[in-house]
C-alpha cells in the first residue's frame, strides 16, 4: 500500500492501481467513456482527466492510464479539469450528436452549446470495439486505420474479415452507434432533455419508470418535454 | 574499403587514429571539397563533381588534386559549394560549366574567380574565404564544422580529425559512472526539443532494473523546414555513432537502434555504410577492442509519421506496433523498448557526446548561457537571404541569427515574425528579436526550442495562413488517439480556415482560444500538448491580423485567396473589377468590358491615363514577370467606347427631394456628385476656380491627360444630372451655414490640398522662384509665367516631373534639371514619367539637396546644392538622405521651380462651422470609412482629409461619402458592412497555347517620339492597339477564378 493525496485527503491505495481505480475505491465519481473494466486502459476520450502535482506545476492526465505513485497529489474536480472535460464532450458531441451517452454526458456536465460544425458520424474513435474484439472475443477482426483526422475503424483492407464471428460485441459496447438519443433534434442541438429535468414520468406514473436511469427507455420524458418548448418527435 | 583490418586492442585503434591524423597533416595535395548532401545533390552537385573530375583529367592533375565529396556545409543558399583547401577559398552555386575555370584558373594559376564568390546581400562585398563570410562568422560550428572536412563514406577521414578518440578514452580510462558525471557536468540537454538534461536521463537508465538495456537514436526528424539531423547523419555519421557507443558504455546497454526516416535515403545509406565499417573494424560487436564491451547497432526505418518522433510512439513503432504514444510514466529510461530500460536521445544530442568527452565538460559548459549549454543547430529557412543550417552558441539573439548570419530578408522587406520549434512551436514578433535564445527564454515567450526549425516570415506572410498551415500539418499527423488532439486540431483548423476564407465571426476567435487551451491541457503526449502553440502564439502577437480578416474581410499580407480573390480588384480603392474587364477584353467583348468599368468608376478615361495603379503593383503576374498593363487596357476600352459612340450619359431621374451640396469639383467632389445623382438626389457642386476638375484640370499637364478627355468625363457626370457652379468659393461667396440655410440637407467638402510646403532654404522668396502647382495652374489657365533659359526643379514627385516636362515645352527654355535628394529607386513619381522625362532630355541630379538659392539683384541665378548619401530608413520606410560634408556644388538656373509637397489649406472654415482640423496637418478630421465630420450632415473626403494622395483615392472618398450621405439622409446608420472581394460575374477564361505562353510579354506603351513632343497639349502616350490589348488581356492569370466561387462558376481550375 502507498499513500497519495486525493482531493486533499491522504488515502492508502494499492500500488498497481490507476488513479481512476483509486478514486472509484474511495467513492469519487470520474466520468469515463473509452474505459471499461474488462478492457485494457486506453486514454483516448480524455473525460477521466484529473489534475496532478503541486501548484504551479500541475498538469492534467487521464486517470484511467495514470498509475498511482507514492506521494502523488490528485485533484479530481478542479475548474481546469471541468473546463477541459466540457470541451471534450462538446468535441465528441459535434462528431456524433445522436449518441444518447454523449447527450447525457452533455446534460450532466452542463454543456449547453454546440459551437462546431456538426458531422453526424456514428463513431468517436474511443476504441472500445477494437479492444473488445481483441481482448474479450479474441477476434482482432477490426482495428484502426490511418491517423489524425483520417483515422477510422475498419477491418483490414476494408473487406469482410475472415476472423469476424459476427458476435456483435463491438456493437454491444459502442457508446455512439447503438443507443440513440430519442430527443427531438439531437442532430442539430444539444438535447438536454433527460438528465436536466424533473423526471416527467412521475406526472403520469406513481413510480419512477427509469429503472435504467440513464437510458430513459420509457420515453415519457422525451415525448412530454414541456419545458424545452421544442416540437415533439413524430 | 578493401584494406580494413580488424582492430583487436585499444592500442590498435590508437595507432590507426594517430596514423590518420598524421596523414591529414602531411597532406600536400590541393583538396577540393564539394558539398554534396541531399540539398547539394538536388542542386546538381554530382554533375559538378563529374565535371571537376573530367577537368582534372584534361589537365593531368588527378594525382595532385584531390576531390573530396562531403556532406552538407550548411549554406544551402550557396549549394552546391566548393571549399578549396588549404587556402579555404569558398565558391558558391557552382555549375558544371564552371569546373574548367576552377581547375584552369584557381588551381593552376591561383586566381580567384569573382563570379563564383559569395556576395553579401547587405554590403554588396564579395568574400573569397569561408571564414570571412557573414553566414559563418558568428556561428560556432562544433558539431557541424567537421562536415566540410570529412568524406562521410570514408571512416579514415573521421579518424583523421581525431574521431573515436573519445570512445577510446572512455573505454580505457573512465568508468560508466564517470562518463555520466562528465555529461551531467557539461550541462548538455536534449536537442530534440524538450531539453531534458541528458546526464540525468542516462543515470536513470543506468540505475533502472532490467536487462538488457537499449539505446535509441531518434532520427525521426519531421518538422516542416527542419533538416539539421539529416545533415549531420549524412555528413558525419560516425560523430553520431560514436556518441551512441559512449552512451551505451555509460548506461550498460547491449543494443542500439538508429530510428531514421525512410525519406532520408542518403542518411540511411551513410549510416548503414558507417555501421558496416565499424563491424569490419571490430568497433561494434562482441568484446570490442578486447575490453569486454559488447554493443550492436541496427537501423530501423520509420515510415514518415511525425508522431513517431515522440519517444513512446517511436518505441512502439520499433516494436512493430502502431506508432501511438502511451502514458508516461513509466518513462522509457525505466520501461522502454521491449519493456526494458531504454535511453533515447536525439541525433544532435548524440552528436555532442564525443565532443564533451574529448574536450571536457568545462569546455562545453563555457559555451552558452546559465541553463542552456553548448550550441544549437537551427535550420534557418523562409524569407531569409542565407538559407541554411546554422550552429550557434546558446544565448545568441534572434536578431544576430536573422540579420548577421542570415543576411536579412530578401528584397529589403520588413521582418514580421520568426517561427521556432516547428509545428509545436510558436511565432515570435519583431519585438522579440533581441531575445537571447535558450530553452527557458523561448518557452517564456510562448514558443519552444524544438528540434531547431526556424522559419523567418516577412510582411508578405499572413500569420493566420501560417497558423492554418501548421494546423493542417498537425491534423494530418496527430496519431488520433486523444479526442483533444484529433478533434481539437481538426476543429481548430476548421475555425482558422473560416478566418482565412472570410467566413468566421468574432465569437469564433474566442472559441478558438478556448479550444486551444483545452487541447493543450487535455492531450496525452507532447504533440497534442503543443499543437495549439501555432494558434495561441499568433493569436497572442497578431490578433489584429485575425480581426482584420474577420471584421474587415481584409488580409493585410494579401495571402488568403478566398478573401482577396484577385489582387487587382482587392487593392483598388474603388473596387474596379479589373480581372473581369480584362477577361472580357480577352474575349473581345469590349462593350461588356466598358460597362464593367463604368459601373464602378465615374472618371474612367481619367483613370485610364493617370491612375496610380495599385492594381498593377499587386498583380500576381508581376511576381514572376511584368504585371498586366491594367491601366493601358482600361484606357483602350474607354477610347474604343468613345470611338464607337457608346460613352453617352443617361440623365438619372430625380427621385429624391433632399438637396446635397458638394464643395470642390475635383475627382472626389465629381464622383460623389455622380453617385448621388445616380441615387436620384438633386446635387449641386460649387467650384472656386473657373473650371471644374480640380487638380486634374489645373495641375496634371495636357500631355498626360488631354483637356478634351477630362472634359468628356466631366461632361458625362454633369449630363447625368449634376449641376455645377464655378467661380463660387466657400468662405468667400458663401458659408456652410448659408448652404444649410438654402435648404441643402447635406454637404460634402472636397476642396483638396494645394498649399505648397516651403523648402526652408535662404533665398526662396527671390524673383524667379515658382511653386510647381502654381506654375502648372497658370499654364493650364492660359497665363504661363515667363521662364528663363535654364530651369531647375526641386522634388521627386509627379508634380516635379510634370513641371519639368511642361517647362521644357516652353520655347524660351533650353535646359531643365531636376534636383532630387534620394535616388531613382526612391522617386515617388511614376517610373514611366521619369523615363519619358529623361527621354525628352531632362537632366535629373540624384542625391542632391538645395541648401541656398543664389540670387543677384533679387533674381534667381542658381541653386547651391549638397550631395547626399542614403542612411537609415525612416518611418516611411524610405532611406533617409544624409548630407555629405564639403560636397557643395552649384546648379545655374534662371528659374527655380519648387515641387516638394502640398498640404490641406482651409482658410474658408470658421470656428462656427463646427469642424475640427488636425493640428499637425491642417486637414479636416473625418471618419476614414464613412467620411463623416464632427458636424452632422457635413462630410469631407479626398486630399482635404488625407493630405495629398492619388486620383483614385479621391474618387473612392467621393463614392464613400455619397454612400454615407444617402444613409444619413435616409436616416440609416452610417456603418459599412464589409464584404469579401468578388467580381460581379465570372467570365470564361481563355486558353493559351504553350507557344503563346512562351511569347507573352507586357507590351510597351507606344509613345510620341521625343523629337515631336513640342506641344503642350499633344498626348505623349498613344494607347494600345486592339490586337495588342487583346493579347495583353489574354496574359492575365485570372486570380478571380481561384476562389471556390470562381471554380464553381466556371467549373474550371486554372
Amino acid at each position: 500500500m502507498i499513500t497519495i493525496l486525493l482531493n486533499n485527503v491522504e488515502v492508502q491505495v494499492e500500488e498497481h492501481w490507476t488513479v481512476l481505480e483509486a478514486a472509484k475505491f474511495y467513492g469519487l465519481e470520474i466520468p469515463t467513456l473509452c474505459h471499461n473494466e474488462g478492457l485494457s486502459p486506453y486514454g483516448g476520450c480524455r473525460l477521466c482527466l484529473v489534475e496532478i502535482g503541486e501548484k504551479p506545476k500541475t498538469r492534467l492526465v487521464s486517470s484511467c492510464t495514470y498509475r498511482v505513485e507514492p506521494g502523488l497529489v490528485v485533484r479530481t474536480d478542479t475548474r481546469r479539469v471541468i473546463q477541459a472535460r466540457r470541451m471534450m464532450i462538446e468535441l465528441m458531441l459535434s462528431t456524433a450528436p445522436n449518441s444518447k451517452i454523449l447527450q447525457d454526458l452533455a446534460s450532466r456536465f452542463g454543456v449547453t452549446q454546440q459551437r462546431f460544425t456538426l458531422r453526424n458520424e456514428e463513431c468517436v474513435l474511443c476504441g472500445l470495439c477494437v479492444r473488445m474484439c481483441a481482448e474479450q472475443m479474441d477476434g482482432r477482426a477490426i482495428g484502426f486505420q490511418n491517423r489524425g483526422h483520417k483515422k477510422k475503424i475498419s477491418t483490414p483492407f476494408d473487406i469482410q474479415s475472415e476472423v469476424c464471428r459476427l458476435c456483435g460485441a463491438c456493437m454491444y459496447i459502442c457508446p455512439a452507434c447503438q443507443l440513440r438519443c430519442q430527443g427531438p433534434e439531437p442532430d442539430t442541438a444539444i438535447c438536454n432533455a433527460c438528465l436536466t429535468m424533473e423526471p416527467t414520468c412521475l406526472e403520469r406514473y406513481d413510480e419512477l419508470q427509469c429503472w435504467m436511469y440513464d437510458a430513459g427507455r420509457c420515453g415519457t420524458c422525451v415525448q412530454d418535454a414541456p419545458e424545452t418548448g421544442r416540437p415533439k418527435p413524430e | 574499403m578493401k584494406t580494413i583490418e580488424k582492430l583487436n586492442t585499444t592500442r590498435d585503434l590508437r595507432a590507426l587514429i594517430d596514423e590518420q591524423i598524421r596523414l591529414r597533416k602531411a597532406e600536400k595535395k590541393t583538396v577540393l571539397t564539394v558539398s554534396s548532401g541531399t540539398c547539394g545533390r538536388a542542386r546538381g552537385s554530382e554533375k559538378v563533381i563529374h565535371s571537376l573530375r573530367r577537368a582534372l583529367k584534361t589537365h593531368k592533375l588527378e594525382n595532385k588534386v584531390k576531390i573530396k565529396v562531403t556532406g552538407c556545409h550548411g549554406f544551402c543558399e550557396a549549394e552546391p559549394n566548393i571549399i578549396i583547401f588549404p587556402d579555404g577559398i569558398f565558391y558558391q552555386k557552382v555549375a558544371p560549366k564552371n569546373a574548367k575555370d576552377i581547375i584552369a584558373q584557381t588551381i593552376l594559376k591561383k586566381t580567384i574567380l569573382p563570379g563564383l564568390l559569395y556576395v553579401d546581400p547587405r554590403t554588396g562585398k564579395a568574400e573569397s574565404k569561408e571564414s570571412e563570410i557573414g553566414f559563418y562568422k558568428k556561428q560556432k560550428r562544433i558539431v557541424l564544422g567537421d562536415n566540410a572536412l570529412i568524406d562521410p563514406e570514408n571512416i579514415n577521414d573521421y579518424f583523421s580529425v581525431g574521431g573515436y578518440g573519445s570512445l577510446l578514452k572512455v573505454l580505457k580510462k573512465k568508468t560508466p559512472e564517470e562518463v555520466i558525471d562528465e555529461i551531467k557536468a557539461s550541462g548538455l540537454r536534449g536537442r530534440g526539443g524538450a531539453g531534458f538534461p541528458t546526464g540525468l536521463k542516462w543515470e536513470s537508465a543506468r540505475k533502472a532494473a532490467g536487462e538488457p538495456k537499449y539505446i535509441i537514436c531518434n532520427a525521426d526528424e519531421g518538422d516542416p523546414g527542419a533538416y539539421m539531423d539529416r545533415s549531420l547523419m549524412e555528413g558525419n555519421p560516425h560523430r553520431v555513432l560514436e556518441g551512441m557507443m559512449i552512451g551505451a558504455y555509460a548506461i550498460g546497454a547491449r543494443e542500439g537502434t538508429v530510428y531514421v526516416r525512410d525519406e532520408y535515403p542518403l542518411a540511411v545509406k551513410h549510416i548503414t555504410e558507417a555501421l558496416d565499417d565499424l563491424y569490419r573494424l571490430g568497433l561494434l560487436g562482441e568484446n570490442i577492442l578486447s575490453t569486454g564491451f559488447d554493443f550492436d547497432i541496427r537501423v530501423a526505418k520509420g515510415s514518415g509519421a511525425f508522431v513517431c518522433g515522440e519517444e513512446t510512439a517511436l518505441i512502439a513503432s520499433i516494436e512493430g506496433k502502431v506508432g501511438e504514444p502511451r502514458q508516461r510514466p513509466p518513462f522509457p529510461s525505466t520501461r522502454g523498448l521491449w519493456g526494458k530500460p531504454t535511453c533515447i536521445n536525439n541525433v544532435e544530442t548524440w552528436g555532442n557526446v564525443a565532443l564533451i568527452i574529448d574536450k571536457g565538460a568545462d569546455w562545453f559548459a563555457s559555451i552558452g548561457t546559465d541553463n542552456s549549454k553548448g550550441t544549437k543547430i537551427f535550420s534557418l529557412v523562409g524569407k531569409i537571404n542565407n538559407t541554411g543550417l546554422v550552429e550557434v552558441p546558446m544565448g545568441i539573439t534572434l536578431r544576430e541569427i536573422i540579420y548577421d548570419i542570415g543576411g536579412g530578408i530578401p528584397g529589403d522587406r520588413a521582418f514580421k515574425a520568426v517561427q521556432t520549434g516547428g509545428p509545436s512551436g510558436g511565432c515570435l514578433p519583431k519585438e522579440m528579436l533581441d531575445l537571447p535564445i535558450d530553452y527557458q527564454s523561448l518557452a517564456q515567450a510562448g514558443s519552444i526550442m524544438g528540434s531547431g526549425g526556424m522559419i523567418v516570415m516577412d510582411e508578405k506572410t499572413c500569420m493566420v495562413d501560417v497558423a492554418k498551415y501548421f494546423l493542417n500539418f498537425l491534423r494530418d499527423e496527430s496519431c488520433g488517439k486523444c479526442v483533444s488532439c484529433r478533434e481539437g486540431t481538426q476543429r481548430m483548423w476548421e475555425i482558422v480556415k473560416g478566418v482565412t476564407d472570410g467566413t468566421a465571426v468574432l465569437a469564433d476567435l474566442d472559441l478558438l482560444e478556448e479550444l486551444a487551451a483545452a487541447v493543450k491541457d487535455a492531450s496525452m503526449c507532447g504533440l497534442g500538448q503543443t499543437a495549439a502553440n501555432p494558434v495561441l502564439s499568433t493569436l497572442k502577437f497578431f490578433r489584429s491580423e485575425y480581426e482584420k480578416h474577420v471584421l474587415e474581410k481584409r488580409c493585410p499580407a494579401m495571402v488568403c485567396k478566398e478573401i482577396i480573390s484577385s489582387p487587382c480588384q482587392y487593392t483598388c480603392p474603388i473596387g474596379q473589377e479589373a480581372s473581369t474587364y480584362i477577361a472580357l477584353i480577352a474575349q473581345k467583348k469590349f462593350e461588356e468590358a466598358y460597362q464593367v468599368i463604368r459601373k464602378d468608376n465615374p472618371l474612367p478615361s481619367v483613370c485610364g491615363r493617370v491612375c496610380s495603379r495599385t492594381c498593377e503593383s499587386a498583380c500576381k503576374a508581376g511576381e514572376i514577370g511584368d504585371p498586366i498593363a491594367i491601366r493601358a487596357l482600361k484606357r483602350f476600352v474607354m477610347d474604343w467606347a468613345k470611338e464607337k459612340g457608346l460613352d453617352v450619359p443617361v440623365k438619372f431621374p430625380m427621385t429624391k427631394t433632399q438637396k446635397v451640396a458638394i464643395v470642390g469639383a475635383g475627382p472626389a467632389g465629381l464622383s460623389a456628385g455622380y453617385m448621388l445623382a445616380r441615387q436620384g438626389y438633386p446635387v449641386r457642386i460649387f467650384e472656386a476656380l473657373p473650371v471644374p476638375g480640380g487638380m486634374l484640370a489645373v495641375t496634371i499637364p495636357s500631355h498626360r491627360l488631354p483637356k478634351d478627355i477630362l472634359q468628356e468625363d466631366i461632361d458625362y457626370i454633369i449630363k447625368s444630372g449634376v449641376t455645377l457652379r464655378t467661380n463660387a468659393a466657400l468662405g468667400k461667396d458663401f458659408t456652410l451655414d448659408d448652404l444649410f440655410g438654402q435648404g441643402y440637407k447635406a454637404v460634402f467638402l472636397a476642396t483638396g490640398a494645394h498649399k505648397p510646403i516651403e523648402i526652408g532654404v535662404p533665398g526662396e522668396e527671390a524673383e524667379g522662384v515658382l511653386q510647381a502647382l502654381e506654375f502648372l495652374k497658370d499654364v493650364h489657365l492660359g497665363r504661363p509665367p515667363e521662364l528663363g533659359a535654364r530651369v531647375a526643379i526641386v522634388g521627386g514627385g509627379n508634380s516635379a516631373v510634370d513641371a519639368a516636362r511642361v517647362a521644357l515645352r516652353d520655347k524660351s527654355v533650353k535646359k531643365v534639371t531636376i534636383l532630387y535628394r534620394r535616388t531613382r529607386k526612391e522617386m515617388p513619381a511614376y517610373p514611366e514619367e521619369v523615363e519619358a522625362a529623361l527621354e525628352e532630355g531632362i537632366k535629373i541630379e540624384f542625391l542632391a539637396a538645395p541648401t541656398r538659392v543664389r540670387t543677384k539683384g533679387g533674381r534667381v541665378v542658381g541653386v547651391e546644392c549638397q550631395k547626399m548619401t542614403l542612411g537609415e530608413k525612416d518611418a516611411s520606410g524610405r532611406a533617409k538622405p544624409v548630407p555629405v560634408p564639403g560636397s557643395e556644388f552649384q546648379v545655374p538656373a534662371d528659374t527655380l521651380i519648387l515641387a516638394l509637397s502640398e498640404r490641406a489649406y482651409t482658410p474658408y472654415l470658421k470656428d462656427s462651422d463646427g469642424l475640427i482640423l488636425s493640428p499637425e496637418w491642417g486637414t479636416i478630421v473625418a471618419d476614414p470609412v464613412t467620411m463623416a465630420t464632427t458636424r452632422p450632415g457635413v462630410f469631407a473626403g479626398g486630399d482635404v482629409v488625407t493630405g495629398p494622395s492619388s486620383v483614385v483615392e479621391a474618387i473612392a472618398a467621393g463614392k464613400a461619402a455619397a454612400q454615407s450621405i444617402e444613409d444619413y439622409l435616409e436616416g440609416r446608420p452610417l456603418a459599412r458592412a464589409r464584404r469579401l472581394t468578388r467580381p460581379s460575374r465570372y467570365v470564361e477564361p481563355v486558353m493559351l497555347s504553350e507557344e503563346e505562353i512562351e511569347r507573352a510579354k507586357r507590351p510597351k506603351m507606344p509613345h510620341l517620339p521625343p523629337g515631336r513632343r513640342k506641344s503642350l497639349h499633344e498626348e505623349v502616350e498613344l494607347g494600345l492597339s486592339r490586337d495588342v490589348a487583346v493579347r495583353e488581356a489574354r496574359r492575365c492569370l485570372r486570380c478571380d477564378l481561384e476562389t471556390e466561387d470562381g471554380k464553381k462558376a466556371t467549373g474550371k481550375t486554372i
